[in-house]
């Protein structure tokens, strides 16, 4: 990586042949690329506790450490590590010396730091961008919080923050550190639906059905869960109401035959679900009420697992296996143009990309008796069909999903008999472990 | 006895010697002969030497040309666009040869009354005049020294501009928000869709406009690389990006103007 491109002069043009009368009310900026840009040096500096109230430490301590998580997970960061920052806690921006922290050993580029307070049982919290290596005007971003004092808002605040410095440095993408993902926890006996925080943190059961459910799927707006629900008349796709806490109708899914897999477009009006209501599984489209039901594919052979394509709402990815071992396919809408993707092997669960770019899915290029493959998590680039994976010998992995901020991916790992979920850049490296108790299965990232 | 006769003509017959000489000056004429024409060939064939390789029509062969100047192989050496530091040698004529001075004649006795001073005036009245043309021809007609130092001319006349506080310093005052250009472009780029015979280094420089949402706009080539799929992907990289991000909040105008180059 070359610092050629950070070096480059930012030379602001204006064309001198206009007159003064004609200028135009916008800037010229001058920048280019060659070997791609590096991460940002960015500072964390520990905020500074204002006030005495007994409540306020254990809060800053949560702040701290839930906002140096968050911005380290972005993966646009190269994070200046605690040992090498300044000792310094700046509260605000009189306070703070930036030449301590664009200096060695902590070489930032960019410096966030604040003051937080409790007091008659409000947390207040001041936070502060800095640009380190702008001396005139350095500050991007100022941001105040004033909330109710908890460890879970403490948390909920830093989140807020990282993911404003992270929309901000990365590109108008906003962050995933407000973002929740539900996935399938046996860990009370039945299988349920559970949630947590982007960060493993705040798990909890959000049904209650004492029967078998599996593959939740958030809706765009955060308001319903569908999935996968075995009952009295077999699998059936259902439909989890978060507003009102129970199960609300979805006729659709619940015809004869098996239902699974259902899947929303990214508009929220769609769910795309596998049925084999006439003996062959096969992918149906309908409204997200249960009406205007459509049967999309119509081969020989399962055809289950179907994702949208978020970007366009007009493509789907499914799994078919009308060649034998399941492959992934893609087609329009409409069911025509159908390709394949895969070559090969078994590949299964494919998620697709927000920016519709790419496809994650699991497969095992090697599959058969005596054959040395592994399920990993396969990234694959869908216009060029050149895949990289994510993942290396460690367990059998599955159920990739993207995070909206097309930089993550979480997915299920099972090694020594246990299912975990863990999380991941896009790229296969900072993998984390996020579920440690019982068995927890299909992860599903939520769009926001 | 007739027999005998017979047999006496025979034998003077034979024994009659037949004529050789004749026929072996003949033979040895004719070897003669053919040994010097093989000489004479000899001798000839090496003062009239030609190779019949590659001549057209000669033997059937085909002719081939070079064509070095037409292959389209990678270049070792980076394309250099800097006017200043061409591998091109300089067009620049040659420096005048000093015109040989007019004998004077020592030995002549100087003629009183004659002076050949108004002459040299003249010499050195014409010089000026003719050596600033070919520097003017082979100064830099642009360069980076020359854009850095325009901003600065144009914060001092656009004091008096409707938008005088903000135009030209875009750069200096949210260097974040370029760098952060800099960061999208470089995940939007595919380098993977240049031609690799594009040689290293080659430029494209791209204007495009940032809306206030940070929607890119009119995207277009201001100056091309050489290489169309090299352009090619530099507007893909662009058009692919969705957002660089809300332009920063104290920054007044509605768009920013970018020149982007995209070096491979």
């Amino acid at each position: 990586m070359k610092a050629f491109s950070r070096l480059l002069p930012l030379f602001v043009l204006v064309p001198l042949c206009y007159s003064a009368a004609q200028l135009p009310a916008q800037d010229w900026v001058q920048a280019g690329t060659n070997n791609g840009a590096a991460r940002i040096r960015l500072a964390a500096a520990n905020f500074k506790p204002v006030g005495g109230d007994p409540q306020t430490p254990a809060l800053k301590a949560t702040f701290d450490a839930t906002l140096y998580s968050d911005l380290a997970n972005a993966g646009i960061f190269d994070l200046v590590s605690k040992s090498l920052a300044p000792q310094s806690t700046p509260g605000s921006p009189q306070e703070i010396s930036l030449p301590e922290w664009s200096a060695a050993p902590a070489n930032a580029v960019m410096v966030t730091f604040g003051a937080l307070s409790a007091s008659n049982g409000r947390l207040v919290v001041y936070g502060w961008l800095f640009d380190a290596r702008n001396t005139v005007s350095p500050q991007v971003l100022g941001k105040q919080y004033n909330e109710a004092a908890s460890q879970d808002m403490a948390r909920t605040v830093a989140h807020r923050f990282a993911d404003e410095i992270i929309s901000r440095l990365g590109g108008g993408v906003n962050g995933i550190a407000e973002t929740k993902i539900y996935f399938v926890s046996s860990r009370t006996g039945s299988k349920e639906i559970w949630v947590m925080d982007y960060d493993g943190q705040n798990q909890h059961a959000v049904t209650h059905l004492g029967s078998i459910s599996l593959s939740p799927r958030i809706s765009p707006d955060n308001t319903r869960i569908a999935f996968a629900s075995l009952g009295s008349g077999g699998w059936a796709v259902r439909m989890f109401s978060l507003e009102l806490g129970r199960p609300v109708n979805f006729p659709a899914g619940t015809a004869g035959g098996s239902n699974q897999s259902p899947a929303w477009s990214a508009d929220g009006s769609k769910i795309a679900f596998s049925s084999s209501r006439t003996g062959d599984a096969e992918i149906y489209v309908a409204d997200a009420s249960g009406g205007n039901l459509r049967k999309l594919t119509s081969f020989r052979g399962p055809d289950v697992a179907p994702t949208w394509n978020p970007r366009t709402n007009a493509q789907l990815a499914w799994v078919s296996g009308r060649t034998g071992l399941p492959q992934i396919y893609t087609m329009d809408m409409d069911g025509a143009n159908i390709q394949r993707m895969t070559d090969g092997g078994y590949a299964v669960s494919p998620s697709w990309s927000p920016n519709g770019q790419f496809l994650t899915f699991s497969w095992n290029r090697k599959y058969g008796p005596g054959a040395p493959g592994g399920q990993d998590i396969y990234v694959m680039d869908i216009a060029s069909k050149r895949w990289l994976q994510l993942t290396h010998e460690a367990g059998s992995n599955d159920y990739p999903s993207w995070a909206p901020d097309g930089r993550h991916i979480v997915f299920e790992r099972s090694s020594g008999g246990h299912a975990q979920i863990w999380s991941m850049l896009a790229d296969g490296t900072e993998q984390h472990q996020l579920t440690h108790t019982g068995s927890n299965f299909m992860p599903n990232w939520s769009w926001k | 006895m007739s027999n005998l006769l017979e047999g006496g003509k025979q034998l003077e017959q034979e024994l009659t010697p037949e004529p050789i000489i004749a026929p072996a000056a003949g033979s040895l004429a004719i070897h003669g002969l053919l040994a010097g024409s093989l000489v004479l060939y000899g001798i000839l064939g090496g003062y009239f030497h030609r190779n019949l390789w590659g001549n057209p029509g000669a033997g059937g062969a085909m002719q081939v040309n070079l064509v070095s100047s037409a292959l389209p192989l990678p270049a070792d050496q980076p394309v250099n666009n800097n006017v200043l530091a061409t591998e091109s040698p300089s067009q620049a004529p040659a420096e005048p040869t000093p015109k040989a001075k007019q004998a004077v004649d020592e030995t002549a006795i100087p003629i009183s009354g004659k002076q050949a001073k108004p002459k040299q005036q003249q010499m050195a009245a014409k010089t000026p005049q003719h050596q600033p043309m070919p520097m003017q021809q082979n100064r830099a007609q642009y360069g980076e020294q020359a854009g850095s130092s325009m901003p600065r001319a144009m914060q001092q006349n656009g004091s008096s501009g409707p938008a005088s506080i903000n135009v030209g310093d875009f750069g200096s005052r949210f260097g974040w928000y370029v760098d952060g250009i800099n960061h999208k472009m470089s995940q939007s780029w595919v380098k993977g869709e240049v031609d690799p015979r594009t040689p290293r280094g080659a430029r494209v420089y791209l204007n495009f406009t940032i809306r206030r949402d940070g929607t890119p706009a009119d995207v277009q080539i201001d100056r091309s690389s050489g290489s169309t799929t090299l352009d090619r992907s530099c507007q893909r990289g662009v058009q692919r990006v969705d957002t660089f991000g809300q332009l920063p909040s104290a920054y007044n105008s509605s768009t920013l103007k970018v020149s982007y180059y995209c070096e491979y």
